[in-house]
């Protein structure tokens, strides 16, 4: 890009939000909040919930929630962001935690900095570093991707095991326990879709590893951690206790469906979960496996988690940033409001005194599952996810089927090493 | 002298009737093409380019994925662009028989998945072949297997799923100009080679294909720019997988460009790879033609 081109822009840039603020003016505070988000069962939920709180204080306001496929949603921000047209992009965006880095670093300027507008003190601290370049916070930090294996509690009942027997074990007790299922019940444990590298991600960073090292560099062939998740994969793979889907409809309706008795996954799920009522009280929660054998090796982890962004470009970003302040980091109810209905678990800090954190679920047989995550989310070993977690995902995507036929775990780490060298240049 | 100044002015006229064709074709064709080439040596992240010199080039021969997508565009070419070609002659010839009842509605039936949208019908096609779905249950309930085949999570399978989707699409289109062409065909070359007893098959290899042969090289080489250009169908129905299995070119070039960090400046590298490959292939299929007609 060319100095002059971007001079122009500027200048047309601003003569845009010079007219659209006197518009603003002029309409008498009739201000409408364009907000782009991935799942309408939890986010879109999440934010209808927000806007409905805001709009007790501010009925000026609207919000128009478009809800989008995640993979869309983030490929139009990419593709408007790189054309630099900025007329069609929303006040305020969600980004998966994975890829702030990405957006932030590629499109220095598209986002707002709420440094100074934001209290960041009242949030979970690994949330904000993930938004943060240099001395800049970009994001309202929303949900953590805390995980948990959540389990059927009448089918594991079925085949003799109690809750206290899924607490704190590790993955080859895991498959022992899903043959067991399977022999009593005749229903699959869990359902696994291998075009999805979550539970790659999940056995990282529960022994506090990632794909990559702190300064950004490659950490793949020697990292120990990636060899035992990568063999402990192959023998879930090879173990024949999961039923084969292809894509993420398939995937959430084969648990939510009540066709197979587990799944392992983020906190965020819970939306989804709950979204067929009849299984009600048949759930249960405990931490996830953890790795055999590795150093550092937790039952805790996290997979996504996203926060709101603004757009540098939007002409409400005053009314946008004020909403977040207001609500997201300012409504103890409404985060309440969003755990119990969306199982949105919040990472801003006050909002663990309400009351719904503390109480036990009766969706989830009583347990108190808020408490427990709450637990959970303080022993998550802290990763730097970096730059380049979408790359790193393709890369080890791409060695999925020669470890499911029992190929040779060296050979894959040589052949997910050299793509991710040549991906991140 | 008047003739002169008569021959200038029309000449003027002519090129003003053409420049509002020529300045748009410069804006919108002339103007990118040679843009995108300067953005195919640029190296960096996102916005922030630098020059690069060779730097794209050399990363091509040391990328695997590029090489995966290179290969699968290929196999999906050798494969795909022969098989559907024969059927559209095939099927062109048979509906060619003016003895042959409703015509007519064969010939609208064959042609239909051609207007309809490529991601309308990828979409189809992804849960027809879905673990649980149609195509997997008629299968069983047929007998002729007793396990779904798992269509878009087996590597084999997922490029067989793609054929087969582009085939469906593109047959009908291809199989409406070698109609529109056998209509060219004296009627009285064949009462000639049936009178002489030539036999239906030979009727067909030795008439129809050599009297068909500027448009099946036409056909060939649109099939074959169509095939490397490959993208609706595998970012639709496979998303590139299982483990990159279906990846092709342009899908690879999103994928820089709009998915992972996005690299433009080696995404138009990529994207010359296909340019040069559809010169060379079109001039392979225009030389070997050509030396036939020779012999």
């Amino acid at each position: 890009m060319n100095m002059s081109t971007n001079g122009w822009r500027r200048l047309i840039g601003a003569a845009v939000m010079a007219g659209a603020s006197m518009l603003s003016v002029s309409a008498a505070l009739a201000t409408e909040i364009t907000v782009w988000c991935w799942a309408p069962e939890f986010n879109g939920a999440a934010m209808k919930a927000a806007a409905e709180a805001y709009a007790k204080s501010n009925p000026d306001v609207t919000l128009n929630i478009v809800d989008f496929d995640k993979g869309a949603l983030e490929q139009k921000l990419q593709t408007q962001l790189a054309a630099g047209i900025t007329t069609d992009l929303p006040d305020i965006v969600l980004i998966e935690d994975y890829g702030a880095q990405k957006y932030l670093q590629s499109f220095p300027g598209a986002f707002e900095s709420l440094t100074g507008k934001v209290d960041y003190s009242k949030f979970a601290p690994y949330k904000v570093s993930l938004a943060t370049v240099g001395d800049n916070t970009y994001s309202l930090p929303f949900d953590s991707g805390a995980t948990g294996l959540f389990y059927r509690t009448d089918l594991l009942d079925k085949a003799g095991f109690k809750p206290a027997d899924l607490e704190g074990i590790t993955w080859d007790r895991f498959i022992e326990i899903a043959k067991e299922v399977e022999a009593k019940t005749g229903q699959k444990m869990i359902d696994i879709d291998i075009n999805d590298a979550g539970v790659i991600r999940i056995m990282l960073q529960s022994a506090g590893s990632w794909y990559f090292n702190a300064d950004g560099s490659p950490n793949i062939v020697d990292n120990a951690v990636l060899k035992a998740a990568l063999t402990t994969y192959q023998k879930i793979l090879q173990s024949g206790i999961y039923k084969p889907v292809s894509g993420w409809n398939d995937y959430t309706a084969a648990f939510m469906g009540g066709e197979v008795a587990s799944v392992y996954t983020g906190v965020w799920i819970v939306g989804g979960i709950k979204g067929n009522q009849e299984l009600s009280g048949k759930w249960g929660v405990a931490p996830i496996p953890k790795l055999d054998g590795v150093e550092g090796a937790t039952n805790f982890s996290n997979l996504g988690g996203s926060s709101w962004y603004v757009l540098a470009s939007s002409p409400n970003k005053d009314a946008a940033i004020d909403f977040l302040n207001k609500v997201w980091a300012g409504d103890v109810d409404f985060y309440q409001k969003i755990l119990v209905g969306q199982g949105a678990f919040g990472t801003w800090m006050p909002a663990r005194e309400g009351d719904a954190y503390k109480s036990a679920d009766p969706f989830f047989s009583n347990q108190p599952v808020w408490q427990n995550f709450s637990d959970w989310v303080q022993k998550i070993p802290g990763v730097n996810y970096g730059i380049f977690t979408n790359e790193a995902d393709q890369a080890v995507l791409a060695q999925i089927p020669a470890i499911q036929a029992g190929g040779s775990i060296e050979d894959a780490i040589k052949a997910i090493d050299a793509q991710i060298q040549q991906q991140i240049q | 002298m008047s003739g002169t100044r008569l021959a200038r002015n029309e000449q003027i006229n002519g090129w003003l009737f053409i420049a509002p064709s020529v300045l748009l074709i410069g804006i919108f064709l002339v103007y990118p093409i040679l843009w995108s080439l300067w953005m195919s040596f640029q190296v960096g992240k996102g916005m922030n380019f630098s020059f690069g010199g060779f730097t794209n080039i050399i990363r091509l021969t040391k990328d695997p994925i590029f090489q995966i997508a290179l290969t699968n565009t290929l196999i999906f070419l050798v494969f795909q662009v022969p098989i559907m070609l024969t059927l559209a002659l095939l099927l062109a010839s048979a509906l060619n028989d003016p003895k042959l009842k409703f015509r007519g509605f064969f010939r609208t039936a064959i042609f239909l998945p051609c207007v309809t949208s490529l991601v309308a019908y990828s979409a189809l096609f992804r849960s027809m072949f879905s673990n649980e779905g149609v195509v997997n249950k008629t299968l069983m309930a047929m007998h002729i297997i007793d396990q779904p085949i798992l269509w878009t999570s087996d590597p084999f399978w997922a490029k067989v799923l793609v054929i087969s989707a582009i085939t469906w699409r593109w047959t009908g289109y291809n199989m409406i100009f070698y109609l529109a062409a056998l209509q060219n065909i004296d009627r009285s070359i064949y009462e000639a080679a049936k009178i002489d007893g030539v036999p239906a098959w030979a009727r067909f290899t030795q008439i129809t294909v050599p009297m068909l042969k500027p448009v099946i090289l036409f056909t060939s080489v649109t099939s074959t720019i169509g095939t490397l250009q490959l993208f609706d169908e595998v970012f639709n129905i496979t998303e590139g997988g299982p483990a990159n299995a279906t990846m092709t070119l342009s899908l690879y070039i999103y994928n820089l460009t709009f998915r992972f960090m996005p690299s433009f400046g080696y995404a138009s590298t990529v994207s010359y790879v296909i340019v040069v490959g559809v010169a060379i292939l079109s001039f392979v299929q225009f030389y070997l033609a050509r030396e036939r007609s020779r012999a």
